[in-house]
């Protein structure tokens, strides 16, 4: 079993300009960071991650998000759901909690961290816009999470 | 002439699509699957040196790196002046091991995740039902036994080679990281995970799962997208058994009759040639000696089990006969069949990870070979879609002049493009409207094959299925997106 009771997913792709999103954030952390929290990179939350979240009593999910933010991010509860997409490659973080619930009976404090990205080009490196937007999160993060 | 498009196909490692083009009184008049993704490694890779092969090509995709890094550290090996037996026994047997937890992670992962919603829920089922968060809200055991054997493969390949996906095992002559004993006992002792036993109970419940469902559904499984075919994988050397690692080349036709007789890997260019339409990235290989029309094969679990004599493990090789005596002993061209096959490869998996977990050969330091420097390697492996071909040429600076890969799916590419035809002209053809049922039936011929066309890394996560339908005037008249 994991010591840490928290766990923190970056979701996205480097590859993919500002979808980089999730995994620049746990660079972050792991840079400034913490013993306080397990961190993990995913390209897709898949079926398996509802096994990996039960051995935490919180998860918080950072993802890269098209939606106009007003802050250039949010910060939000993320509750079950049976939400699904016609595809099982990637399932949202809802489902994921609600996999987590029906399979192994662990009820979670989740939260999903967005972050407003701009472009999706086969390409590594944020646009501009998405970087200030990766500072405002982590600025957020640091002061109104971990501390 | 009227054209659906089913685009992209769902539940396959990628992105494909199908279009079915209808006449004026809606037969079926053709039909092709074609890959849209284009990747271009083969050329990026020139001009690299060659001991940075394995690391590159490996992320040609996320769901099978492991095969494409053992298969180019086989190329490299011959590039450092070493074959296959030349590596020490326990760089071997790393290698067999990480190659064996990939092939188990990637068959739990297809047939928990992407073909058990069709065959639990039936074509019919919603789409919001038929798929793997179904089958876990319905069956949870079941989706729990899938997800920690998928675990276990993805653990094992972590153990081997540092990280789940894209990580690194192999160098040039061997592997560079033993397995420690406490790394070991995780996997046997099932305090952590559970055990490899029980990895190897599992796999035999699942098959006995699809043994049933063949009982109560053995006309569909025998028709449903079935036709003659040719069908090709490694055997091994000595016996003819199937084999996964390092092998000869066989391949048989539809009634068993031997079209390739056991060449050895470094002899495939003058075997094979691939051919290409102007409709698709993907080419078609096919046996020169054979000709373009018949000379194609199936590859993957039904084709090696198909050309093997037997298997090594005694469980597998057990449930290898009541597979075979589903057929008669004859050889078996039903392409549901694929999952049974797939399935008897999990369990064999499972054995060949017990075995070599047990070798205290993994322990040893005995790592790297060397041997007499050449310009050029050619690594062949089964990978879990099938035979993998890696075969590069280098300069005397040790740079990649050239690089040409056949992977499994190029194999298969013929292969689905009939099972496609199939579904178009016995489900699809005549029918005044095309249902949701129709166009799943479509993607269940495709699924079989377990198709991997490069993906994992798709920018949004997003992945609709799209479908729309033309007249025979190219107007739109239908388009739903699930």
């Amino acid at each position: 079993m994991r010591n840490n009771k928290s766990i923190i997913i970056g979701i996205g792709n480097t590859g993919r300009k500002d979808d980089g999103l999730g995994w620049l954030f746990i660079d972050s952390l792991k840079q400034n960071a913490t013993e306080k929290m397990d961190l993990a990179y995913r390209y897709q939350l898949q079926i398996e991650d509802a096994e990996l979240i039960c051995n935490y009593d919180t998860v918080i999910f950072v993802d890269a998000m098209k939606d106009h933010l007003e802050e250039g991010f949010i910060f939000k509860k993320c509750k079950p759901s049976s939400k699904y997409s016609f595809s099982t490659h990637a399932l949202v973080p809802e489902t994921v909690l609600q996999l987590a619930n029906d399979l192994y009976q662990k009820k979670l404090k989740a939260h999903i961290l967005g972050i407003q990205g701009y472009e999706w080009d086969l390409k590594i490196g944020l646009s501009p816009q998405a970087q200030n937007n990766l500072n405002k999160a982590k600025a957020y993060f640091f002061n109104n999470i971990l501390n | 002439m009227n054209k659906i498009v089913i685009d992209p196909v769902t539940r396959v490692e990628g992105h494909g699509k199908v279009t079915i083009h209808l006449d004026e009184n809606n037969q079926v008049k053709d039909s092709f699957f074609h890959i849209v993704e284009f990747r271009g490694f083969e050329r990026f890779i020139q001009g690299h040196p060659y001991w940075e092969a394995p690391v590159l090509v490996q992320r040609l995709c996320g769901i099978c790196p492991v095969s494409h890094h053992l298969a180019a550290a086989k190329a490299i090996d011959q590039i450092v002046g070493l074959e296959p037996k030349d590596l020490s026994g326990p760089a071997q047997k790393i290698r067999k091991l990480l190659h064996f937890g990939q092939i188990f992670q990637s068959h739990a992962l297809h047939f928990f995740y992407l073909a058990s919603p069709d065959l639990l829920f039936g074509f019919d089922a919603a789409p919001t039902k038929r798929n793997v968060v179904g089958v876990a809200m319905q069956y949870p055991e079941l989706a729990k036994k899938g997800i920690l054997m998928r675990k276990f493969g993805q653990e094992i390949i972590k153990m081997v080679a540092g990280k789940r996906i894209h990580g690194i095992s192999a160098s040039p002559g061997g592997v560079h990281k033993k397995v420690s004993a406490a790394e070991r006992d995780y996997f046997l002792n099932g305090k952590e995970i559970p055990s490899i036993d029980t990895m190897i109970e599992w796999s035999k419940e699942i098959i006995h799962f699809i043994k049933v469902y063949h009982s109560k559904n053995a006309q569909w499984m025998n028709e449903f997208a079935a036709y003659p075919s040719g069908h090709l994988g490694l055997v091994n050397k000595k016996n003819g058994f199937l084999e996964l690692y390092d092998g000869h080349l066989r391949a048989i036709d539809a009634h068993g009759n031997i079209t390739l007789n056991d060449i050895d890997n470094d002899d495939y260019q003058n075997y094979f040639y691939e051919g290409v339409e102007k409709w698709s990235y993907l080419k078609f290989p096919y046996l020169k000696h054979v000709g373009k029309k018949n000379g194609w094969n199936r590859v993957g679990p039904l084709a090696r089990l198909n050309v093997c004599e037997g298997i090594s493990t005694p469980l597998a090789a057990f449930e290898r006969l009541a597979f075979m005596a589903a057929t008669n002993e004859k050889i078996n061209n039903k392409t549901m069949f694929s999952h049974w096959a797939r399935l008897i490869e999990t369990l064999h998996c499972a054995e060949m990870m017990k075995e070599l977990l047990l070798d205290d050969d993994i322990l040893s330091n005995d790592l790297t070979r060397r041997g007499e420097r050449r310009n050029e390697g050619i690594g062949i492996i089964e990978a879990p879609r099938g035979t993998l071909i890696h075969h590069y040429q280098v300069d005397d600076k040790d740079r990649i002049t050239r690089c040409n890969l056949i992977v499994s799916t190029t194999h298969n590419n013929e292969a689905m493009n009939r099972a496609v035809k199939w579904v178009a002209h016995n489900v699809i053809s005549g029918e005044a409207k095309i249902t949701e049922s129709m166009m799943n039936q479509v993607e269940v011929a495709i699924r079989a094959y377990d198709p991997c066309l490069s993906c994992a890394t798709h920018a949004m996560g997003q992945m609709p299925l799209e479908i729309s339908m033309y007249d025979h005037l190219g107007n739109l008249i239908d388009h739903k997106i699930s």
